[in-house]
C-alpha cells in the first residue's frame, strides 16, 4: 500500500519507457525492412536471374540448317556464363547453346518433372514451354540456392488470422520489457537518493547531539547571567527545531519514493492522541498549552491500520505547527477530537491560531510543489502521510478563528 | 545499591559525544561510567569490567552495534540502550526483537538519556533513585510500596489523641499506584495505566480501571469524591501530586 503514492511517478516513467522501447523496435524494424529492400536490389545488380525463356525462343529463328539464335543474345549468354536447350515433344534436345557436356541429349518425362523442381545434374534451370517444346535455360553450378515452398490454404488462413495476435504479443513483450527496465532504472536512482539524504542526516545528527547537549548544560548552569543561559536555551530549541527538519527530510524521500513499505499494524487512534498530548503536556518546557481531547465513546475501540510512528509522527507535526504560531492571548489552546461517521474513523485538529494562510492553504491544497517553505513543510508530511495510508485530509480555517485540519481513515476490524 | 552506583558503558566512536554523555552521566551522578570507541575495545572492557548497562552506538568502525550487542548477550545478559542515528535503525530495533531495552534517537537531550537509563536500572536491577523512597507520602497517608499497606495517622481535633490505620492495597491497585508513582506529577494515560496492570491484551478495561482508581482513592484520599493527590485528567488519564 506504501505504494501508493509513487503510482502517478511509477506510471509516467513507466509510459516513458514503453515509447522508448516502441520506438527502438520500431527503428529496428524499419531498418530491417531497409536492408532487405536494399539487399534484394543489390541481388538484383548482382544479376543472378536466368535469361528469360521468352526472349531466347523469341531470338530463335528456325533456317533449314536447324534454329539459329540472334547474336546479341549469344552474345548475352556467354556474358552471363548462361546456356540453354531446346527439347521437342518426345524428349530430344533439338537445339542447344554452351550446353555443358554431362548434360544429356534426351529427357523422359520423369527427367523434366525432376529438373523442374530440382537441379539437372547441379545445374539449376528454369523451364518456359513454347508449343509443344521446351526451353531449359540453365545457370552454372553451385550460383543458385533454390528450394520449393507450398503452403496448405488452411495455414496461410491461419495465418492471417493470427497475425494481429502476434503483434499484440509483441506489444506485450515490449510492456514487460519496459516495465522491468524502468523498475530497475527508478529503483537505483531512488535508493541512491534515499541513501544519500539517510547518509547526510545520520552525519548531521550526531554533532547536533553535541549542540544539544551542551546548550542544555549550559542553561542549566546555575553560575551562569540569565541571559546567557537563555541564549543557551535559544540554541537548544533551535538545534530541537533543526532536529525535527532532519527527521521531516528523512520521512519525505522515503515517503516520496516510498521504498520503505508502511509497517501497519493495527493502532486505536484514541490511544495514540491520548499519548501524544501527554508527551505535549508532560514535557516541563511547554507553557501555556491547553490541549483538550474528545473522543466519542464509539470511537474508542475504533481499530486503523496504520504506522504506528507515522501516525505519531502526523500529530506532533500538528501540534508544532499550532505552537510555532502561537496563539491568541499567548495560550495556545489545541482541540482534537475524534467520532465515528459512515463507518469511517474522523479525527479533527483545530488550533485557536492565526489560521493557515492564504498562501498555506492553496500550497496545501494543491499538488504543485511551488509553495513549499519553512513552515509549510510539517503540514505537507502530515498530509503525505494520510494519504500513505490510503486516508483523506482538509485543511481549513476555524469561522471563530484559528486553523483545522480534518482526516477521515478506514477502520479495521477490532480485533481485541 | 542506589542507582548511581552502578556501571555504564558507553560505546559510541564520536569522542565529542562520549565526552559530553560522559558529562551529563557524572552531573546526574553517575560516577561509574566507562567508554570504548570500537566494538573491539567494548568487548575487552566489558569482559574486564563487567558493566551493568551498556549504551551502544548503532554504527561503529569496526562492526554494527547489532552483532556487538548479539555477542555481548551470548554469556550475559546486560541490558542495552542503542543509540542511533539513523531513523531506519528504529524499524529494526522496534521489529527484530532484538531483546533491547530501549533505544534513543540522536540527537537527544541530556534529560532523555539520563531518564532512560534511570528507567532500564529500575527495571532489570529494581535498583532505587537516591531520592525515590519506598514510601509514597500523600498528606497524612504514607503508602508502604514494599508491603502495599496505606498507614493513615489522624490527628482527632478535639484532644490530641491519635489514631493510626492501615489498609492493604489489592494487586491491582498496588499497580495502579506505583505506576503514577513513578511518573508523579506527570500525566499517565488511560492507556499506560492498563498496561501496567493488565499487560499484553489490555485493551476494554478502561471501565475496570475506573473502578480500581475510585477504591484506590478512598484508601489513599481524605475525600474521595474530591480528591487532592490523585488527579483525574478529563479524557487523557491521571496524575498523582
Amino acid at each position: 500500500m506504501g505504494q501508493k503514492y509513487n503510482y502517478k511517478k511509477a506510471i509516467r516513467l513507466f509510459l516513458y519507457g514503453v515509447a522508448m522501447l516502441t520506438m527502438i523496435i520500431l527503428l529496428v524494424g524499419i531498418l530491417n525492412i531497409v536492408f532487405f529492400i536494399v539487399g534484394i536490389l543489390a541481388l538484383k545488380n548482382m544479376d543472378i536471374d536466368y535469361i528469360h525463356g521468352g526472349d531466347v525462343i523469341e531470338a530463335l529463328t528456325l533456317t533449314e540448317n536447324g534454329y539459329v539464335l540472334a547474336e546479341e543474345m549469344e552474345q548475352e549468354f556467354v556474358e552471363q556464363d548462361q546456356w540453354a536447350m531446346l527439347l521437342d515433344a518426345s524428349g530430344q534436345v533439338i537445339w542447344s547453346i554452351r550446353k555443358p557436356e554431362e548434360v544429356q541429349e534426351f529427357y523422359t518425362r520423369t527427367d523434366i518433372a525432376r529438373m523442374t523442381r530440382y537441379y539437372l545434374k547441379g545445374y539449376p534451370v528454369q523451364l518456359r514451354v513454347w508449343e509443344d517444346q521446351i526451353m531449359v535455360v540453365g545457370l552454372q553450378k553451385d550460383t543458385v540456392w533454390k528450394y520449393n515452398l507450398e503452403f496448405s490454404i488452411s495455414w496461410m488462413d491461419f495465418v492471417k488470422r493470427i497475425w494481429w495476435y502476434y503483434f499484440l504479443i509483441n506489444i506485450a513483450w515490449i510492456t514487460v520489457l519496459a516495465f522491468f527496465f524502468t523498475r530497475r532504472y527508478t529503483r537505483k536512482k531512488e535508493q541512491a537518493r534515499i541513501e544519500w539524504i539517510a547518509g547526510v542526516s545520520h552525519d548531521i545528527r550526531t554533532p547536533l547531539s553535541v549542540v544539544m547537549g551542551y546548550a542544555d548544560t549550559l542553561e542549566h548552569e546555575e553560575g551562569l547571567p540569565e541571559e546567557t543561559r537563555q541564549q543557551a536555551d535559544m540554541i537548544r530549541h533551535q538545534s530541537m527545531v533543526m532536529k525535527e527538519l532532519i527527521a521531516d527530510l528523512n520521512l519525505t524521500s522515503q515517503l516520496e519514493y516510498s521504498m520503505q513499505a508502511l509497517r501497519r499494524e493495527k493502532v486505536r487512534p484514541a490511544e495514540i492522541i491520548r499519548n501524544i498530548v501527554v508527551e505535549f503536556l508532560n514535557d516541563s518546557r511547554q507553557k501555556q498549552l491547553e490541549l483538550d481531547v474528545q473522543i466519542a465513546s464509539d470511537a474508542e475501540s475504533v481499530c486503523v491500520k496504520a504506522d504506528r510512528q507515522l501516525f505519531m509522527r502526523m500529530f506532533r507535526n500538528l501540534i508544532n505547527n499550532s505552537l510555532k504560531h502561537g496563539g491568541q492571548n499567548d495560550t495556545v489552546r489545541i482541540q482534537i477530537s475524534m467520532w465515528k461517521e459512515k463507518g469511517k474513523c474522523r479525527i479533527r485538529y483545530a488550533d485557536n491560531g492565526m489560521g493557515y494562510s492564504e498562501e498555506i492553504l492553496h500550497g496545501l491544497r494543491n499538488r504543485k510543489r511551488g509553495a513549499s517553505g519553512h513552515d509549510i513543510h510539517g503540514l505537507q508530511i502530515v498530509k503525505k502521510i494520510v494519504l500513505a495510508h490510503g486516508g483523506k485530509i482538509w485543511f481549513g480555517n476555524c469561522e471563530e478563528g484559528g486553523s483545522y485540519c480534518l482526516t477521515e481513515f478506514r477502520v479495521t476490524k477490532k480485533g481485541f | 545499591m542506589y542507582i548511581n552506583e552502578y556501571k555504564i558503558l558507553l560505546v559510541d566512536d564520536e569522542k565529542t559525544l562520549r565526552e559530553m554523555v560522559c558529562g551529563f552521566l557524572h552531573r546526574a551522578n553517575f560516577h561509574n561510567v566507562i567508554t570504548a570507541a570500537d566494538c573491539r575495545q567494548a568487548r575487552e572492557l566489558f569482559r574486564k569490567e563487567t558493566p551493568h548497562l551498556v549504551l551502544l552506538d548503532v554504527m561503529l568502525p569496526d562492526g554494527d552495534g547489532f552483532s556487538l550487542f548479539e555477542d555481548l548477550q551470548k554469556d550475559s545478559q546486560v541490558p542495552v540502550i542503542f543509540l542511533s542515528a539513523r531513523d531506519e535503525d528504529e524499524d529494526r530495533l522496534r521489529g527484530l526483537g532484538l531483546g533491547a531495552d530501549d533505544y534513543i534517537t540522536k540527537p537527544f537531550l541530556p534529560e532523555e538519556l539520563i531518564l532512560r537509563v534511570k528507567a532500564v536500572l529500575k527495571r532489570v536491577y529494581r535498583a532505587k533513585d537516591v531520592r525515590e523512597e519506598d514510601v509514597v507520602v500523600l498528606g497524612a497517608c504514607r503508602v508502604d510500596m514494599g508491603s502495599g499497606v496505606v498507614y493513615w495517622h489522624r490527628e482527632e481535633n478535639s484532644d490530641t489523641k491519635e489514631t493510626d490505620t492501615e489498609i492493604t492495597l489489592t494487586a491491582k491497585e498496588y499497580a495502579v499506584l506505583q505506576k503514577l508513582a513513578q511518573e508523579r506529577g506527570r500525566i499517565v494515560t488511560i492507556d499506560a495505566l492498563c498496561e501496567a496492570v493488565w499487560q499484553e491484551e489490555n485493551y476494554g478495561y478502561e471501565n475496570t480501571l475506573i473502578v480500581h482508581i475510585r477504591r484506590l482513592r478512598e484508601k489513599i484520599e481524605e475525600d474521595p469524591s474530591h480528591p487532592k493527590y490523585l488527579l483525574t485528567v478529563r479524557g487523557l488519564g491521571y496524575r498523582l501530586i
